[in-house]
């Protein structure tokens, strides 16, 4: 594919995923910021949604012969490090790398900082790459995908993981219905905490 | 019915368009969905214009040029442009800072919240460079594909962001 019509292709994708993104409300820093709290559950919902669509569909993909798999080689210390890091980030974003430019795009001025910041990270990793590759980012179990840890063909194992990752998901809304989680102004916002006061509590079970 | 009017979609409407974004994806450019390399393409392809050395860094050179690349720069520009339309369609378009940072920081300093911001966003993408991917990279399709690092990595990334978020005020 020429880089023209790669271009031309991932703006259009990337309208969809930014439209479904702001009507999801997972751009917004309360909805990551009360999941990162255990407070607002909404983040995981979605997340989960897609990760157990994306099981689906790419369980088809691989079932019907049409595409191949694309993991990620797995390297412990590359993970473990940079994932916490990355949650670090995240947490004082209130954002990820993709919601920031949805968060850019719904008017939200401080996330022009968190743009700028996430390029003179990425260009400062750049640059010590050659120097980190030693000691992060080598080793580690390569392509490795569950279905071969546990020798059972991708599709089933997508499919049966998805199927476990909605009866999680209908657990969740029973116990926090969505649309309390949206809050008034659609920003993710709930009711500040009551202070933990023993008077506080009958008001606080009843609200909820 | 979901109409494009609406100020929020089910979570678990949303989610699953999210996952099959993954077809296009896969069957057009061969590729999972993700976000954070773009920040690499970008940096570097700026960087590029006052230290052309940066492109004898191979990780640079493998970043700088070629389809998928400049795919998923288009990708990120366009999610932009989507989170725009639908913000204005539903008349949930946002102003200044959003209001959760007063409770979480106590401060409603703009300054304080733009230093945070800007500080989140170099961790962030430093972070998703060292693990090689992003909550998109990592998460939507690393753990839609079962890959055993993307789940350590995502593992990880939950637990950095639990720790920090519980280092600022309850929200």
């Amino acid at each position: 594919m020429s880089v023209l019509s790669a271009v031309l292709l991932g703006l259009a994708m990337g309208v969809v995923f930014g439209f479904v993104l702001e009507k999801s409300r997972v751009f917004e820093p309360a909805v990551i910021l009360g999941q990162l709290q255990l407070r607002n559950f909404l983040m995981l919902k979605i997340f989960l949604s897609g990760v157990a669509a994306g099981l689906v569909v790419i369980g088809a993909l691989v079932a019907s012969g049409l595409s191949g798999l694309h993991p990620k080689a797995a390297i412990w210390t590359a993970d473990i490090v940079g994932g916490l890091i990355l949650g670090a980030g995240i947490a004082l974003a209130g954002a990820c790398p993709g919601t920031t430019l949805a968060q850019i795009g719904a008017g939200y001025r401080d996330a022009w900082f968190t743009l700028a910041g996430g390029l003179l990270g990425a260009l400062t990793f750049t640059y010590l790459e050659p120097t980190l590759r030693p000691v992060l980012l080598e080793g580690g179990a390569g392509k490795l995908t569950l279905d071969k840890v546990l020798g059972i063909p991708f599709p089933w194992l997508a499919f049966g993981f998805a199927a476990l990752i909605i009866a999680g998901l209908i657990a969740l809304e029973r116990w926090r219905p969505w649309r309390t989680e949206v809050g008034a102004d659609a920003d993710g916002l709930l009711p500040p905490p009551e202070p933990s006061a023993p008077a506080a509590v009958p008001a606080a079970a009843s609200r909820s | 019915m979901p109409a494009l009017t609406d100020r929020a979609w089910s979570p678990y409407f949303a989610g699953a368009l999210l996952g099959l974004l993954q077809i296009p994806a896969f069957l057009l450019i061969g590729t999972a969905l993700g976000a954070s390399s773009s920040f690499v393409t970008v940096s570097a392809t700026l960087a590029s214009l006052v230290d052309p050395a940066i492109q004898q860094i191979d990780y640079a050179a493998k970043h700088l040029s070629g389809a998928k690349n400049w795919w998923q720069v288009a990708l990120v520009v366009g999610i932009a442009l989507g989170a725009f339309l639908s913000a204005t369609l539903s008349g949930t378009r946002r102003r200044g800072i959003a209001p959760v940072w007063a409770r979480a920081l106590g401060t409603k300093s703009p300054a304080t919240r733009f230093a945070l911001a800007f500080l989140g966003g170099f961790l962030m993408l430093a972070g998703a460079r060292i693990a090689d991917g992003c909550t998109s990279g990592h998460g939507l399709s690393g753990m839609a594909q079962l890959a055993v690092g993307s789940f350590v990595a995502i593992a990880a990334t939950f637990a950095g962001g639990i720790a920090m978020a519980h280092l600022l005020r309850r929200v």
